[in-house]
């Protein structure tokens, strides 16, 4: 059992009451583009709400979650308490803090700049400090985690570290290259030109900047579903994971490759050239190897449950499969909506295709599959899984529990398939409305209410997930109980020093990104680099 | 194997894998992106492999694969001023106070008292961004912008006091001029299209640009309070070509795009707002 | 778990990694083959232009603005994007000729595409973005801002009008002009 659960559950609860309301202006926003009038539709509304979204979804959510549930992993795979529980509370504080500067920024209309800013727009300072101290408060987590994995190691010489909390560090570790980049957008570029130091901003490195953050942070948010499959699905499964070595290599690769590949967000700039968007290109091609990995390792550990479970035949062990349990549901959904998701990622990611979608409704698919499909429903099955050892208290019924998976899943196909096709057709992003009297723009109209229609089936999925994780009065207590994670089925008495620590792959993901980011970061400091005059976005 | 902490010898072996890994794929992308790619697309670009490399490391402008369209043009610009930040901090630098002297001396007499103007005939400047004035101030003075008695007035002024002038008017609060009669009060479709604007004829909604703090293009002024009769003058000279010192066509282009009733009511409904 | 299970799962995990690089290789391979036969790469001029002299630039002035049929004979369309439209509202092009689009803005990030066609770029200020293409298509395209660039942002488009190529008959000075519908 955790000791520090009052933490761990402080974490989460930020984290889910910020999921449902960001749930609930994301339907908003798509009845605001729909043809059906919606309240309020102003485009000042609009962007508020969408900054709102993006801020809460992309940023709270996944990072009060990640925290809370890195702590729960430090202290049940080390079965150690916290080294510092005071620091912990400190980062919690902090990120606290800098969440409520940033909502009452937005609130206040005085932050519709979208969660990605789009300078020479600017919003006003509390916005962006407020962010900066989310990010510190992480980067507190950070450190507690790096500690509790070198207290382990000190005292079990030679003993691997847990496959769980290895994974951790990786993504601790990951995150800190990962905000590097925008924490030097937002320091040296954003607040000197709000707090009225300069005037300009150099958009082309701002953009940069941005992009060694951009998709990193994808991975940084995934990461708690792939430690889901590796470490909790094959158990929940009834079985073991199939490789505990191929576990460490994929979360490995993702700490490698993750990085060096934000450009690919700008292919479509005008200013990087066509030799580095290549490189960074086909090193986002071997992003795609982790993952392939992962869908072998954790489909080998499933088939191995089902035969244990009496499945037999080619496809008899899905069938023998425990689907009635949330974990083993949530983590199917996941990797079918990962299918899709990474599907429409290949073809982002070769930079003829991109052009015929980039910025299009195809895009908002894409992340929306791979964050609320792979993600999202992952955090939901986590959360299901400790909530007993967190509370004492189980969740409301398994079949409520089921009922609000399918209800995720089904959702965001019914939202995200019209988008794709919507993408293709060349609906364009980041609008209010559309002209659907236009015979051009008319026949996406219906289409665009079905997705509407995914929308609420994901609000009501999200009421329902909090409503299922409540306390409750008449609740059955249950005994104290710890949790234990997956074993592999050739458990690790020892394993590589390269895969039991990170020193390599820092050394390795530096060198990627001195090759990939070097120059074309260098090149704003060469010559006259063009710089854009600041449009204050910061209300009346 | 033996139990024992892992030892030098497996971390080196995992560690040169990993590298020689990386340095292959690495290897492979920067010689197939910079150098193998351009020196094949050159002969398409019409030009030798070196400067294909060149464009494809991004040390010269242009696409590796294509030529670069050949640049013949001069033209007359239709506003002398510039948004850089020398301009900026000359208006943020501004002293109102020698701002103050100067409008009772040179505006007063049409704007009046604290840039309230007691005639149609004229706009009211108090509370105006100052942005604003001084663009059109500026414009007056390099004849982008042509007014009879506005021309020789802004030709004798410097720069700084320019910014001085705007920095004064700007230094009032907007309510002041919202105080007068009140029209278009309960317009909703006029309101809509200020608010909203029109997809239909992509029309950006007025307060995209026209309120404080929008974020739009800086010299966009605040209309709120402002004189109908003047609002509607002006955009009819938009719209009819008599004034074309708006930057890219901003309002040449929207108001062409407007009917004569919806200026006259649009004119009405910012006359009204505070 | 005995030495040969073991042995057998090192050897699908083998097997596996193949087919994984396998795929990866494929889609890469498409890529290369479409940038050297077809000269497809995606549009990065990194060409500099101070974007708070745009206006004042010889090239995007105003009046140097839309389709403009060069001296060598390439077709150029010039085209600003601003806060909230582009300028010229309408450009013209002919149809099945290499054309060049360039594209500036003087003030925040835009973007664009041109839909049913494989236009598509950022333009962000201080940058000319170039596009090449061959367009297919005649007709009025719809040409969308598709980047956020200020509250008027869902009502920035353009137009597009691809002419047969026959009727594609620029002025003396090489400029062609939409005319008014």
């Amino acid at each position: 059992m955790p000791q520090n659960r009052r933490l761990i559950l402080a974490h989460l609860w930020v984290a889910f009451s910020v999921f449902v309301l960001a749930a609930a202006l994301g339907v908003w926003q798509m009845w605001v583009r729909s043809p059906l009038a919606a309240p309020q539709d102003t485009p000042a509304r609009y962007y508020q709400s969408v900054t709102g979204h993006g801020v809460s979804m992309a940023y709270v959510l996944t990072t009060f979650f990640i925290m809370g549930f890195g702590y729960f992993t430090a202290e049940t795979a080390l079965k150690t308490p916290l080294p510092s529980a005071r620091w912990a509370w400190a980062g919690f504080w902090t990120a606290l803090a800098g969440v409520a500067m940033t909502v009452a920024a937005i609130l206040s209309g005085q932050a519709s700049v979208l969660y990605t800013f789009y300078p020479p727009m600017t919003a006003t300072p509390w916005f962006y400090v407020g962010l900066v101290l989310v990010v510190v408060g992480s980067w507190i987590w950070v450190a507690v985690m790096l500690v509790a994995m070198a207290r382990f190691k000190r005292a079990n010489p030679g003993a691997p570290v847990p496959l769980a909390m290895y994974a951790t560090v990786a993504n601790a570790i990951m995150w800190l290259w990962t905000t590097a980049g925008v924490s030097a957008e937002i320091l040296f570029q954003i607040l000197p030109a709000v707090f009225g130091w300069t005037q300009t901003i150099d958009v082309g490195l701002s953009r940069t900047l941005f992009s060694w953050t951009l998709h990193a942070i994808v991975y940084f948010w995934l990461f708690p579903a792939y430690i889901a499959f590796y470490t909790m699905a094959p158990r929940a499964a009834g079985g073991r994971l199939y490789s505990d070595t191929m576990g460490r290599l994929s979360f490995v690769l993702f700490l490698l490759y993750s990085l060096p590949v934000g450009m690919h967000h700008l292919f479509m700039d005008p200013e990087h050239s066509t030799g580095f968007k290549f490189i960074q290109m086909s090193l986002t091609a071997l992003v795609s190897i982790p993952t392939l990995l992962t869908v072998f390792t954790i489909s080998a550990s499933m088939e191995l449950a089902g035969r244990l479970r009496g499945g037999k035949g080619l496809f008899g062990w899905i069938k023998a499969l425990p689907w009635e349990r949330p974990m083993v549901l949530a983590t199917g959904l996941a990797f079918f909506m990962l299918w899709f998701g990474g599907g429409g990622g290949l073809i982002n990611m070769s930079y003829g295709m991109n052009a015929m979608v980039h910025n299009t409704a195809w895009v908002t698919a894409h992340f929306h599959l791979i964050f609320g499909g792979t993600v999202v429903i992952m955090y939901f099955a986590i959360a299901y899984e400790i909530w007993p050892s967190l509370t004492g208290r189980a969740p409301l019924s398994v079949a409520t529990q089921r009922l609000q998976l399918w209800l995720w899943a089904i959702g965001m196909m019914v939202m995200t398939l019209p988008w794709h096709y919507l993408g293709l057709q060349g609906q364009w992003r980041r609008v209010a409305s559309f002209n659907y009297a236009d015979p051009r723009i008319g026949p996406w109209g219906p289409l665009v209410i079905v997705s509407l229609a995914g929308g609420v089936l994901l609000l009501v999925s999200a009421v329902m997930f909090v409503m299922n994780l409540l306390p409750r009065r008449a609740q059955v207590r249950l005994p104290e109980q710890g949790y234990s994670f997956a074993l592999a089925v050739h458990p690790p008495q020892r394993v590589p020093a390269a895969l039991n620590g990170f020193t390599v792959w820092n050394v390795l993901v530096a060198i990627l990104m001195l090759v990939a980011y070097g120059f074309p970061i260098l090149q704003f400091f060469i010559g006259n680099s063009p710089q854009a005059v600041i449009h204050p976005l910061t209300g009346g | 194997m033996t139990e024992q902490p892992t030892g030098g010898r497996e971390r080196d072996r995992w560690g040169f894998a990993a590298a020689m890994v990386v340095a292959g794929v690495l290897l492979f992308s920067v010689v197939m992106g910079l150098i193998v790619l351009p020196v094949l697309q050159a002969p398409n670009a019409g030009i030798d492999p070196w400067t294909a490399i060149c464009r494809a490391v991004g040390l010269k402008a242009g696409s590796p694969a294509q030529p670069q369209p050949p640049v013949s043009a001069t033209a007359a610009p239709v506003s002398q001023v510039r948004w850089t930040p020398a301009t900026l901090k000359i208006l943020a630098a501004a002293d109102p106070r020698p701002g103050a002297a100067l409008a009772q001396a040179v505006c007063s007499a049409c704007h009046g008292e604290a840039g309230l103007s007691p005639s149609t005939d004229f706009p009211h400047l108090s509370g105006q961004s100052g942005a604003a004035i001084y663009k059109q101030l500026s414009d007056f003075r390099s004849g982008a912008r042509f007014n009879a008695q506005m021309t020789p007035v802004a030709k004798k002024l410097t720069d700084e006091q320019l910014a001085q002038i705007a920095a004064y008017y700007g230094s009032f609060s907007r309510r002041a001029a919202a105080l007068g009669p009140r029209y278009g009060i309960g317009d909703a479709a006029i309101s809509r299209l200020a608010n909203r604007g029109d997809p239909a004829r992509a029309l950006p909604p007025c307060e995209s640009c026209h309120a404080r703090g929008v974020g739009g293009p800086p010299e966009a002024p605040v209309l709120s309070g402002q004189q109908r009769e003047y609002l509607y003058r002006q955009l009819r000279a938009f719209a009819g070509g008599q004034r074309g010192n708006d930057v890219y066509r901003r309002m040449r282009d929207v108001s062409s795009h407007l009917s004569d009733d919806e200026m006259h009511r649009l004119a009405e409904f910012y006359q009204g707002l505070s | 778990m005995s030495e040969a299970d073991e042995r057998a799962i090192v050897r699908s995990e083998i097997r596996w990694a193949v087919v994984a690089i396998a795929a990866v290789s494929v889609i890469m391979l498409a890529v290369i083959f479409a940038a050297i036969a077809m000269h497809i790469n995606p549009p990065s001029n990194v060409e500099r232009i101070n974007p708070q002299d745009l206006h004042l630039s010889a090239e995007f002035t105003e009046a140097n603005l839309g389709t403009k049929v060069e001296a060598n004979g390439q077709i150029t369309a010039r085209i600003v994007a601003t806060q909230f439209a582009f300028v010229p509202r309408c450009v013209v092009l002919p149809a099945d000729r290499p054309v060049t689009l360039r594209f500036s803005s003087p003030d925040v990030i835009h973007g664009l595409l041109v839909s049913g066609t494989n236009v598509n770029t950022m333009v962000v200020p201080g940058y000319v973005s170039q596009v090449h293409t061959v367009l297919r298509k005649t007709g009025d395209l719809l040409m969308p801002c598709h980047e956020y660039c200020g509250l008027g942002h869902s009502e920035m488009s353009g137009t597009i009008r691809v002419v047969p190529s026959a009727q594609f008959r620029p002025g003396p000075d090489g400029r062609v002009a939409c005319a008014a519908k």
